[in-house]
């Protein structure tokens, strides 16, 4: 008993003036150790966004938000998707891999619904993609908090999706074994994969922060936040 | 004067602005409504797959557009099918869409149809 309590004044005794050594060395190391990772962090996103700019990717992906689209033709002026808060939407295994090696999301070609994805997206090499990656992962959004979803395939859910929102009528998805939907939204197939849970409901929520000009419907005033909720937890658990 | 010219050439310009900004009605179809109901409004846009459970309504069918009145167009389109005990396919647009935007679309449906608004 005795000994817990000259601990806990030592303790204190540490935390209050600053005379051990001990405490003092520990600190500084912590320091130390802080301050590289640090530096390599803010290399990393900086020798990925120099990558990124060398493959062009800024020609197709607006990294410098928020969002600034006002009309129609605005939105249909952009090559490709808004990357500005790619390390919120993205999980990044995810991104590294499809970076090198790229397969189509939507099956139209963005901001088309004539023709065809084409499956042309440029793919880098395995170093080009974990720089790039790095630097996308640093991009984020406050619109975004942390922790709301955990994916869960429960049957309301699956009920929201199918029937009450039909979200199948323009994105289409995995139903055992059977690619099945509409065509006009980026594919869900794997979404968990490529989807942080929190951005799909983040997303769903408020979807002209992120896009104020879309072809998917605002759910403001038309669905509860309970049930945003839930689809957002079955569509993060494809 | 000087002071009024200025001030009206001033308002001209912004009304002009305003309305070179606004979306086009055919803009707004094509953009929102063409994804289901085709660029041709027959009901077969690119999403009409074998999966899609129900056909969208084709809007070059005449009798069948003359049946609505402008106000039952415009609440399909604000609230959905839902509201008139159709499919969720159709979905609420009133998040998204402004009473211009759907005006603008009502008057593309009747262009389309060829049809007047229901008396």
């Amino acid at each position: 008993m005795q000994f817990v309590c000259e601990t806990s004044r030592l303790k204190d005794f540490r935390l209050t003036n600053g005379c051990d050594k001990a405490g003092k060395l520990k600190k500084f190391l912590l320091f130390t150790i802080s301050i590289t990772i640090s530096s390599f962090t803010i290399a990393d996103v900086g020798a990925g966004k120099e990558q990124f700019e060398k493959s062009n990717c800024q020609v197709c992906h607006d990294t410098r938000g928020p969002a600034w689209e006002e009309s129609v033709d605005d939105q249909l002026s952009k090559k490709g998707p808004e990357l500005w808060y790619a390390g919120s939407k993205f999980n990044k295994p995810w991104l590294e891999t499809w970076l090198a090696s790229p397969s189509p999301i939507r099956p139209m070609q963005y901001n088309s619904i004539l023709k065809k994805n084409a499956g042309n997206h440029v793919a880098l090499d395995a170093a080009g993609a974990k720089a790039v990656a790095d630097y996308l992962m640093s991009l984020t959004s406050d619109a975004v908090a942390v922790g709301k979803i955990t994916p869960k395939a429960r049957a309301k859910g699956k009920l929201i999706f199918k029937k009450k929102m039909s979200c199948n009528g323009c994105h289409q998805y995995q139903e055992r074994n059977e690619v099945i939907g509409g065509i006009s939204g980026p594919s869900l197939v794997a979404a968990g994969k490529r989807l942080n849970p929190d951005w799909i409901y983040a997303y769903l929520m408020s979807p002209k922060v992120f896009k104020p000009i879309g072809r998917m419907p605002g759910l403001e005033g038309v669905m509860r936040k309970r049930d945003i909720k839930e689809v957002s937890s079955y569509v993060s658990s494809f | 004067m000087k002071n009024t010219t200025a001030l009206l050439i001033s308002l001209l310009l912004m009304a002009v602005a305003a309305n070179a900004s606004a979306t086009q009605p055919n803009e707004v179809y094509n953009y929102y409504c063409a994804q289901c109901h085709g660029s041709d409004g027959k009901g077969n846009g690119p999403n009409v797959t074998k999966d899609f459970a129900t056909d969208p309504r084709d809007f070059t069918k005449v009798e069948d557009m003359q049946k609505l009145s402008d106000e039952d167009i415009r609440n399909v389109i604000l609230n959905g099918g839902v509201a008139v005990s159709k499919s969720s396919l159709m979905p609420a647009w009133s998040g998204t869409l402004s009473d211009e935007d759907v005006d603008g679309l009502v008057g593309v449906l009747r262009c389309i149809s060829q049809s007047k608004t229901k008396l």
